[in-house]
C-alpha cells in the first residue's frame, strides 16, 4: 500500500538520529517564524492583503506583464518571452553565445531547476557557478535541492567538509568547523566572481509599476553575481510580477518572516538597469504550464506561491522525511501541489505525504489554500489511474459499514475479540497499519453503547 | 515576440474569474515611539553595528580607529579623505577586490528590520558588496517606521539603475544550519548615524 513517497521516506528514516534532527531544525525555523508573526500585531491583516494582492495580479497578469515588459524595455532592458524550458534554455544560451560567455556565476532559482537550464548550458560548454552556499555546495555534490530555501540541509558539516577536501576548496583535513568551511567557500565563490563573463539572478519579485526586478538574499550573492561580471540575465517566472511598490512592502515584509524567521533577508535589490560599465540587462519572463494552470479551478490559487518555505518548515510529513521523498523537484506541500500541476500522473505519489493537518496552510503567508488541495488531488487519483487498488476496496467495505447502522454495530460490538489475536498475526507484513503503528486495543463495549448506560 | 503573444493569448483565454485589487491604505502598520533606538537595536540584532557619531566628529577618525590595520579603503564620498581607491575612478570592478574597508552613503534607514535604503551613486557597485568591511554613513534623522513608509520614499540616481536596502552583514546558515557572518558580500557592516 506504499506510496513512491513512503518507500522514499523509509531510506531517510533509515538513519534515527539525522532524521530527528532535521525534524528539530525545521521546528526550530518554525518557532522562529512564530516570534516574527507575533511580533507583529498586523501579520494576519498582512496575509490577508497578500492574499488578495496576488489574487487580484494573478488574474490580471495579461495586464501586469504587459506593463512590466513594457517598463523594462524603456529602462534598455531587454525583455524575452519563453514559452517552456526548452525556449528559456534556448534563449539563455543565445544572448550567453552572443557576448562569447565562457563561465557564468548564478544565485540561486528554482526557476532554473524546473528548466534544467545547467545541464543544458553545461552541455553547450559553458560553465554554470552557483553561488548561493547551499546551491554550491550540491552542486558541487552533483545533487538537487532539499529544500527550497535550504538546499542543502540534508548534510552534514562532515559532508560538506569531506566535499571541500576532495574538491581542493578546504586546505585543513578534519577541520569542519561551518564558520571555517564558509570562510573557504568564500575565497573559491570570490574568484568565480572575479572571473566570471556573466551572472544569472532569479528574482523574488518583478515590479509592474517601475520594471525593478527584486532579489532577496541574505549572502550578497546576486549582488556579487552582477557587480563584477559585465552580463546580466535575470530569469523570473510570470508569477512572479506584482503591481507596484506599495505591494511590494507586504512581500517584503512578510518573505523573510515566514521562510525563515528573520525581520528581513540582508538584501533587498533592486535592478532597473545595467550598470554604466556592462552590457545591457536581459529579463527573461518564463510561462512553463503557469498560463494553462490559472485555468485550473480548484488549485489556481498555487500560483499565490513566493517560495518562502515556510509550508516545509511547519510540514510534519516534510519534518520527517526530507526532501528527496518527494518526486518533484520542489518538496513539501507546496511542491505535492505544484508537481500534480505539472503531471499529476507522474506525481500523485506525493498526495499522500500529508496529514491533512492543515498547518501549511495556517502558516503560508499569502493564505494558499494547499492542505485544501492535496484532499481535492486525492479525489481525483482514481481519474489518473493511480489509486491504489487496495485502498480502492477497503474504502467501498467502510462505505458498506457506516452506510448501514445494524452492520456498524455488529462490527463494533465484536471488534474486542480481535485483542484475542495473537500479536505475531497481526503485525504481519499481512497487515499494513502494523508497520509503524502498534495495534489499537479495541474497548470491550462499543462506544454507543456506553453513551447509552450513562443516559440510562 | 511570437512567444509573447502566444503566452499572453492563452492566458488570456484561461484566466476564469479576474479579482479586484484590495485596498492597501487601512494596514496598521507597526510603529515605534523611538524610531532611532529600535533601528539601533535591530542593526545589532542582525549582526551589524551602530554608532553614534556626534556633531564636529571627524568620520575619518573614527573609522581609522575601528579599522586601524587598514590598508584599502575604497570611497567616492567627498568627506572620505582616508580612501585608497575611488570606485568611480577604477578601471574595472574588479579592482575593487581586496578593498577592507568600503564606504557608503545611506539614505534614510527603516526601524522595524535595520534596513537602510542605499541607491547606486558610484560607477562600481561593486564596493558594496566586494568590501571586506562595509560602513554607511546615515544621517540619524533620516530613519522611517516600517517598510510602507521606506517604499514611499526609495528613488534611485537618475545615472544609475539600481538601489538595495542592507540590513546587516552578509549571512548564512548553509552549512548545518549554523549562522555565520560573512558569506560572499562584506563581513561585517557598521552604521555611522551622524548628526547632520
Amino acid at each position: 500500500m506504499s506510496t513512491s513517497h513512503s518507500k522514499a521516506a523509509k531510506e531517510f528514516l533509515k538513519d534515527q538520529k539525522y532524521a530527528h534532527w532535521h525534524d528539530a531544525t525545521f521546528w526550530a525555523v518554525r518557532t522562529k517564524r512564530d516570534n516574527m508573526a507575533y511580533g507583529l500585531d498586523e501579520w494576519e491583516q498582512l496575509r490577508e492583503k497578500a492574499s488578495a494582492i496576488k489574487r487580484h495580479t494573478i488574474t490580471h497578469l495579461d495586464e501586469y506583464l504587459d506593463q512590466f515588459a513594457t517598463a523594462a524595455e524603456k529602462n534598455g532592458v531587454e525583455v524575452h518571452w519563453a514559452k517552456d524550458a526548452q525556449e528559456f534554455n534556448e534563449i539563455v544560451y543565445d544572448i550567453l553565445k552572443n557576448h562569447d560567455v565562457k563561465k557564468m556565476v548564478k544565485s540561486k532559482s528554482m526557476l532554473t531547476e524546473e528548466c534544467g537550464m545547467n545541464p543544458y548550458l553545461e552541455e553547450r560548454g559553458i560553465e554554470v557557478v552557483e553561488t548561493d552556499l547551499g546551491e554550491r555546495i550540491i552542486q558541487l555534490k552533483g545533487q538537487a535541492p532539499s529544500h527550497i530555501v535550504m538546499p542543502a540541509i540534508h548534510l552534514s558539516h562532515d559532508d560538506v567538509g569531506e566535499l571541500f577536501e576532495e574538491k581542493g576548496i578546504s586546505n585543513e583535513k578534519g577541520n569542519h568547523d561551518p564558520t571555517f568551511l564558509t570562510y573557504r567557500a568564500r575565497l573559491s565563490l570570490r574568484n568565480e566572481f572575479l572571473t566570471a563573463d556573466a551572472g544569472m539572478t532569479g528574482a523574488n519579485f518583478g515590479i509592474a509599476e517601475t520594471g525593478d526586478i527584486v532579489v532577496c538574499t541574505n549572502e550578497g550573492n546576486a549582488d556579487m553575481s552582477t557587480s563584477c561580471p559585465k552580463l546580466h540575465i535575470a530569469a523570473i517566472g510570470l508569477e512572479k510580477i506584482i503591481p507596484n511598490y506599495e505591494c511590494l512592502a507586504v512581500f517584503q515584509r512578510m518573505l523573510c518572516r515566514a521562510g525563515t524567521g528573520q525581520p528581513t533577508t540582508t538584501y533587498t535589490s533592486h535592478f532597473r538597469k545595467a550598470r554604466p560599465t556592462a552590457h545591457h540587462m536581459h529579463i527573461v519572463l518564463v510561462d512553463n504550464g503557469r498560463s494553462e494552470w490559472i485555468a485550473n479551478p480548484e488549485h489556481w490559487e498555487s500560483l499565490k506561491c513566493i517560495r518562502c518555505g515556510s509550508c516545509m518548515n511547519t510540514c510534519p510529513v516534510y519534518r520527517r522525511s526530507g526532501g528527496y521523498s518527494y518526486s518533484y523537484f520542489i518538496p513539501g506541500p507546496i511542491g505535492i501541489n505544484l508537481g500534480m500541476l505539472r503531471d499529476a500522473r507522474k506525481h500523485s505519489g506525493n498526495v499522500s505525504a500529508c496529514t491533512l493537518c492543515n498547518s501549511c496552510q495556517t502558516v503560508c503567508p499569502v493564505k494558499v489554500n494547499l492542505g485544501d488541495q492535496i484532499y481535492l488531488w486525492r479525489q481525483q487519483l482514481d481519474d489518473f489511474g493511480t489509486a491504489n487498488p487496495q485502498k480502492k476496496l477497503m474504502c467501498k467495505g467502510m462505505s458498506m459499514v457506516y452506510g448501514s447502522p445494524g452492520l456498524y454495530n455488529f462490527g463494533t460490538g465484536l471488534a474486542h475479540w480481535a485483542n484475542y489475536v495473537p500479536s505475531s498475526l497481526m503485525d504481519c507484513g499481512l497487515n499494513p497499519w502494523a508497520e509503524g503503528h502498534k495495534m489499537m486495543e479495541f474497548p470491550e463495549k462499543p462506544f454507543h453503547e456506553m453513551v447509552k448506560e450513562l443516559k440510562n | 515576440m511570437a512567444s509573447k503573444e502566444d503566452i499572453l493569448k492563452r492566458y488570456r483565454e484561461n484566466v476564469r474569474e479576474r479579482f479586484d485589487m484590495p485596498d492597501l491604505s487601512d494596514i496598521t502598520a507597526i510603529t515605534y515611539p523611538a524610531p532611532l533606538s529600535q533601528f539601533i537595536s535591530m542593526t545589532q540584532a542582525v549582526g551589524g553595528n551602530a554608532i553614534e557619531v556626534e556633531k564636529g566628529h571627524d568620520v575619518n577618525v573614527i573609522i581609522r580607529e575601528l579599522y586601524p590595520d587598514a590598508k584599502e579603503i575604497a570611497s567616492n564620498l567627498p568627506e572620505i579623505t582616508i580612501a585608497t581607491r575611488n570606485p568611480d575612478e577604477v578601471s574595472c570592478a574588479q579592482d575593487l577586490n581586496g578593498t577592507d574597508v568600503g564606504i557608503i552613503r545611506g539614505e534614510f534607514g527603516v526601524a522595524e528590520n535595520a534596513c537602510v535604503w542605499i541607491p547606486q551613486a558610484m560607477k562600481e557597485k561593486a564596493v558594496m558588496f566586494i568590501s571586506e568591511n562595509l560602513i554607511i554613513l546615515l544621517n540619524k534623522r533620516q530613519i522611517v517606521q516600517n517598510m510602507h513608509e521606506a517604499y514611499q520614499r526609495i528613488s534611485f540616481n537618475d545615472d544609475y539603475g539600481y538601489g538595495t536596502f542592507i540590513s546587516g552583514p552578509s549571512k548564512t546558515a548553509d552549512i548545518a544550519q549554523v549562522l555565520v557572518m560573512g558569506a560572499q558580500a562584506a563581513r561585517s557592516a557598521t552604521i555611522l548615524l551622524l548628526d547632520e
